[in-house]
């Protein structure tokens, strides 16, 4: 189907959410979420686990009724979408499909439902690498096998978004570069990918934003860049020196906060390297390492959502 | 017409289909030879009588006639409408057992849509095997009849009436299949109970009526044995199963209310539950 031709125009792909919520009986799962997904761009969802990302990408799939709030792509709820699929791709669970059916079966039965031409199947299973195994039972595949038939699932209908949960998860180091480059891929093209993972490493390469929730809750929203730029005033300057103690006195006096790590080195926040640099100079102490530590992701999600990952 | 293609294709890719329509050959040959045997039995009854019978017995003997020759033109349908009550009930659990519904609403979010599908997909196949065994029953129960030197009656209205009406048996309780699998959602609990309330469920309500109504010392009671979806269905097709049994049109009744209904509970429950 059509990989280089223009995307519709009325469809220009972007995901808004806006208030959602989900009230279950004891547990407010998500509470007034509002985020937004750009075309073009890879956006990581990532949220402690139970923050409320699976529920809150059923909600945006229909799936789920939310209690209030809701969720448009291009303007339109899921539901209003005439055939979906050709305008949404999703990969929800790595299971979801008959054990005694084959591959290729499953997706005919997707086509057939969705007025798709049956041949579009080879097209998806052949674009995932999964022709030698079309006609194998699903029962027979692996963890891995079957994300990615969950993945050639969510592109037959050619889709302008791709929402993915956990697409990562049973896949091995090549299945995951694999992943990644086909995700960038989709996205270069102009697509929406929105994709969730508790896989904070992976998504610093992958992703160009991230949203991070946590208790049901939006923490930050941007380019992942700016969102770990905005934490570096937490950045830690790293010095090892002989002259520990003379060394912490002397930044103490500049107001910085020096943690002592023992064999002589110390962690220092509060104050740059430059700083510090100049501290041990004038202080006549000798440095053997001076570094700064930036924080990536996984710091800065640590920091977000400290306190709020816990069971509700 | 999309849904209801992708629906039959859901039949089609798995074993149930050839494991079903194995099972209903293998039944309607034993209910063929179960009633040829019993039919064999009546006519050689009749004859015995041939020359002295009163017109009173006379009557009664081409009633009984029109009986047998119904029931050999309908065989195979009592197991034949519990394979159809599966079919349906599997064709509903298994979306959730295989977790295929979030897919299958994925591609078609109108759930409605889908429900009904389903409902359009069992009729199918409840249609086909009432085509298959009657296509085999006819000629069976013709060749058999007429060696046995009896009428075939194929032309008789209340054998033509129970041929249809078998039909009409297997379209409801393929809808009831549909409606049951949506109330409970797990595969092997639904199949399960709709087993056990098919083959012990009869007798048991059967009992039941028949103790209530000594009990309470009201007839009328007995009845009441129609609302049993099994025993209505009887009802329906035979008409005359129960003690002073009410007409015919009410065992048909009851299994059409029971099929409406099993549609609308499914249809509701299934537009407003949480896919998770």
């Amino acid at each position: 189907m059509s990989n280089g031709q223009p995307r519709p125009a009325a469809h220009d792909g972007r995901i808004v959410v806006s208030g959602l919520t989900k009230q279950y009986r004891n547990v407010r799962a998500v509470d007034e979420l509002s985020f937004t997904v750009e075309p073009g761009r890879v956006t990581g969802f990532l949220g402690p686990n139970g923050a409320g990302k699976t529920t809150t990408l059923r909600m945006l799939l229909n799936l789920v009724t939310p209690t209030a709030g809701t969720a448009t792509f291009g303007g339109h709820r899921y539901v209003d979408l005439p055939d979906p699929i050709r305008h949404v791709g999703a990969v929800l669970e790595a299971s979801s499909a008959h054990k005694g059916r084959s591959g290729r079966n499953h997706l005919r039965v997707i086509c057939a439902a969705a007025g798709l031409p049956k041949q579009r199947a080879d097209e998806v299973l052949d674009l995932v690498g999964l022709t030698p195994a079309a006609t194998r039972k699903f029962k027979g595949y692996s963890l891995g096998m079957r994300q990615r038939l969950g993945i050639a699932t969510a592109m037959l209908g050619d889709p302008q978004v791709l929402v993915l949960d956990e697409p990562a998860n049973g896949l091995d180091p090549e299945g995951i570069h694999w992943l990644r480059e086909f995700l960038k891929g989709l996205a270069n093209q102009g697509r929406t990918v929105l994709v969730s993972s508790h896989l904070l490493s992976e998504m610093q390469l992958l992703a160009d934003d991230v949203v991070i929730i946590a208790a049901g809750k939006l923490v930050r929203q941007g380019p992942v860049d700016r969102v770990v730029g905005q934490m570096s005033q937490v950045a830690r300057v790293r010095v090892t020196t002989p002259d520990a103690e003379q060394l912490a006195q002397a930044l103490q006096a500049q107001n910085a906060v020096v943690e002592p790590q023992g064999g002589g080195v110390l962690l220092i926040s509060g104050v740059d390297a430059p700083t510090v640099g100049r501290a041990a100079l004038t202080a006549g102490v000798e440095l053997h390492e001076l570094t700064t530590e930036r924080p990536d992701l996984e710091q800065v999600f640590l920091q977000l959502t400290a306190g709020k990952a816990d069971i509700r | 017409m999309n849904l209801i293609r992708s629906e039959v294709l859901k039949v089609r890719t798995t074993n149930v289909w050839w494991l079903f329509g194995l099972g209903a050959m293998v039944m309607l040959g034993l209910a063929l030879l179960f009633n040829a045997i019993n039919a064999d039995m009546l006519i050689n009854g009749g004859k015995e009588l041939d020359g002295k019978v009163s017109p009173e017995q006379a009557e009664l003997l081409s009633a009984q006639a029109e009986l047998v020759a119904a029931y050999l033109y309908t065989s195979g349908q009592y197991f034949g409408l519990l394979f159809i009550l599966l079919l349906g009930i599997i064709m509903v659990t298994n979306e959730f057992h295989h977790q295929t519904a979030t897919v299958t609403f994925l591609t078609t979010p109108r759930r409605t849509a889908v429900v009904v599908a389903k409902f359009a997909t069992a009729s199918l196949f409840a249609f086909l095997l009432w085509a298959i065994t009657t296509a085999i029953n006819i000629p069976v129960t013709m060749a058999f009849l007429s060696a046995r030197g009896a009428d075939h009656l194929l032309g008789d209205r209340a054998v033509v009436q129970a041929i249809l009406l078998n039909l009409l048996a297997y379209l409801l309780w393929g809808i009831l299949g549909v409606g049951f699998g949506v109330l409970i959602r797990s595969q092997i609990a639904a199949t399960v109970i709709a087993v056990v309330l098919y083959l012990i469920g009869t007798t048991a309500a059967q009992v039941l009526f028949l103790l209530l109504s000594q009990w309470l010392d009201a007839e009328w009671i007995l009845e009441l044995q129609v609302i049993v979806p099994s025993i209505a269905s009887q009802l329906m097709i035979t008409g005359t199963e129960l003690p002073g049994s009410p007409p015919q049109w009410v065992g048909a009744v009851v299994l059409i209310a029971y099929a409406v209904l099993a549609g609308l509970i499914g249809v509701l429950t299934l537009r407003r539950r949480d896919i998770a």
